[in-house]
């Protein structure tokens, strides 16, 4: 059991542009933090980016697979799917390679690269959009969200009025307040909505991801289409909450440093370090990775026993002074490409390279065609994602 | 054209297929087109990008691209 003196996991932020003041104070204690968890559990922190890049490597003494009843979790919700996850987010090897090599090449940089004109295209009209509907909008309903869902209509074939469904699915999943059964209904509709996608794409099909992997994997036997309902649920949810975050976050960060709003917008050039900083800044996925120690191991000299759970925090590791000089800044300037916003080791997110073209483009579109943004409301009427597991914000009122 | 520093190999049992070699030094790396895997387009790449060739090394999340001294190939040449 937990000693009465460790603290409860997870902590709530002071100032909602820096993780829990808890991070840097557990980095400077040392590598790993025991915690309590909800369910009076005992799991550990690790706070810097070495051993995180150790352990997420290391697949023999640790295991990623959700279906173990030690994988630890931050709400009881959050137990019930990942008991369910069948896709290969949450497997070990051998099988994890196996399923995310059939879907690899539909996200190779040449294939992302050659989306860049589509993106393009449906920033612009979400921005055409925004300035039809005239200030004050709320930029995360009219761009943040719909932004990433455009896209993910046009790569995996997913109608794009289907969407506020996928989002209140991904929601769900990624609350810390839903109910175990609202979460564990919305993760089977989901697989079940594919499901059906997968069957009307085969009848129909069309230039998308869907469609290719019907005729490449499921036809070929390498995939069932069950399995390929699990991991497309992943595919929206993935594409969706994480990238609409990054648009909301990145968005407020440009307009509270008018430096470098304006640096970006004179040097559009610069928005690959841009992003690559903004990337590490907001660290959007709050608790996850995580992993169960499948034997007794030390880590960073502290005994860690066989069974027991360990959060990656990798928002920690993105302010990791060991790495980041003055890690609390945002600058521009610095090279931060070696954030572990996306994870490490064979389960990092499979959509990076989409997500780093879909906010280049956005960010560059937004400055360019809206020079004089800027908050609608003071800061304090921003209402953050304290009650999600990826953070961000849940309005964004703005003007130009 | 200057002489290689380095010499380049890539595990493709271990690549994830990620794709940041392919980003930073679509010179030396590439995917293949039938699974995303990592594909090495040039074993003694030019000195001058040995610090794109590092930067990959350090960026593979599945630690798949090793870097060997070249200066044994090059005395060979």
């Amino acid at each position: 059991m937990t000693p009465p003196d460790c603290p409860v996991f997870p902590f709530r932020r002071e100032d909602p542009l820096s993780p829990p003041p808890q991070y840097a104070l557990a980095r400077a204690d040392g590598a790993v933090c025991p915690v309590s968890l909800w369910n009076g559990k005992r799991a550990w922190l690790v706070t810097r980016q070495a051993e995180i890049r150790e352990l997420l490597s290391d697949d023999k003494r640790f295991s990623g697979a959700m279906a173990d009843p030690n994988f630890p979790t931050v709400t009881a919700a959050r137990v019930a799917v990942d008991k369910n996850e069948r896709a290969f987010v949450g497997m070990d090897n051998p099988e994890h390679d196996r399923y995310r090599r059939l879907f690899t090449r539909e996200f190779s940089v040449r294939r992302m690269q050659a989306l860049k004109p589509k993106i393009a295209a449906i920033a612009e009209s979400l921005i055409d959009e925004m300035e039809r509907a005239g200030p004050p909008v709320d930029l995360v309903a009219m761009l943040a969200v719909k932004f990433p869902s455009l896209v993910m209509s046009e790569l995996f074939g997913s109608p794009y009025e289907d969407h506020p469904f996928i989002i209140r699915c991904a929601v769900a999943r990624h609350g810390l307040t839903q109910s175990t059964g609202e979460a564990e209904t919305k993760a089977r509709e989901l697989a079940d909505y594919v499901l059906r996608l997968i069957h009307s794409k085969e009848a129909n099909p069309g230039d998308d991801m869907v469609s290719r992997i019907i005729v490449e994997q499921v036809h070929t036997g390498h995939l069932t289409r069950e399995e390929f309902a699990d991991i497309g649920a992943m595919i929206l949810r993935a594409g969706h909450d994480t990238t609409t975050n990054m648009i909301g976050m990145g968005t407020l960060l440009l307009l509270e440093h008018d430096d470098l709003r304006t640096q970006l917008a004179a040097e559009p050039e610069l928005v690959e370090a841009a992003v690559e900083e903004l990337l590490r800044f907001v660290s959007p996925v709050q608790f996850s990775p995580r992993r169960v120690a499948l034997e007794d191991v030390e880590v960073g000299g502290v005994q860690i026993p066989k069974g027991e759970g360990l959060f990656m925090l990798l928002a920690s590791a993105n302010r990791d002074e060991a790495v980041f000089d003055r890690p609390n800044q945002l600058d521009f300037a610095r090279d931060a490409s070696h954030h572990l916003t996306f994870g490490y080791g064979i389960h990092q997110c499979l959509g990076q390279m989409l997500a780093r073209y879909e906010l280049h483009i956005l960010f560059n579109t937004l400055l360019r065609r809206l020079p004089g943004l800027r908050l609608a409301v003071p800061l304090e009427q921003i209402r953050f994602k304290h009650d999600m597991q990826i953070y961000g914000v849940h309005n964004l009122p703005v003007a130009w | 054209m200057s002489t290689a520093r380095f010499k380049v190999s890539v595990d493709t049992h271990r690549c994830v297929g990620a794709g940041h070699c392919v980003r930073i030094v679509p010179e030396v790396f590439d995917q293949r087109e039938s699974d995303g895997i990592v594909l090495l387009l040039e074993e003694l790449p030019p000195a001058e990008l040995t610090p794109y060739l590092e930067k990959a090394v350090r960026l593979c999340p599945a630690r798949a691209i090793e870097l060997q001294d070249a200066a044994d190939d090059n005395a060979a040449i």
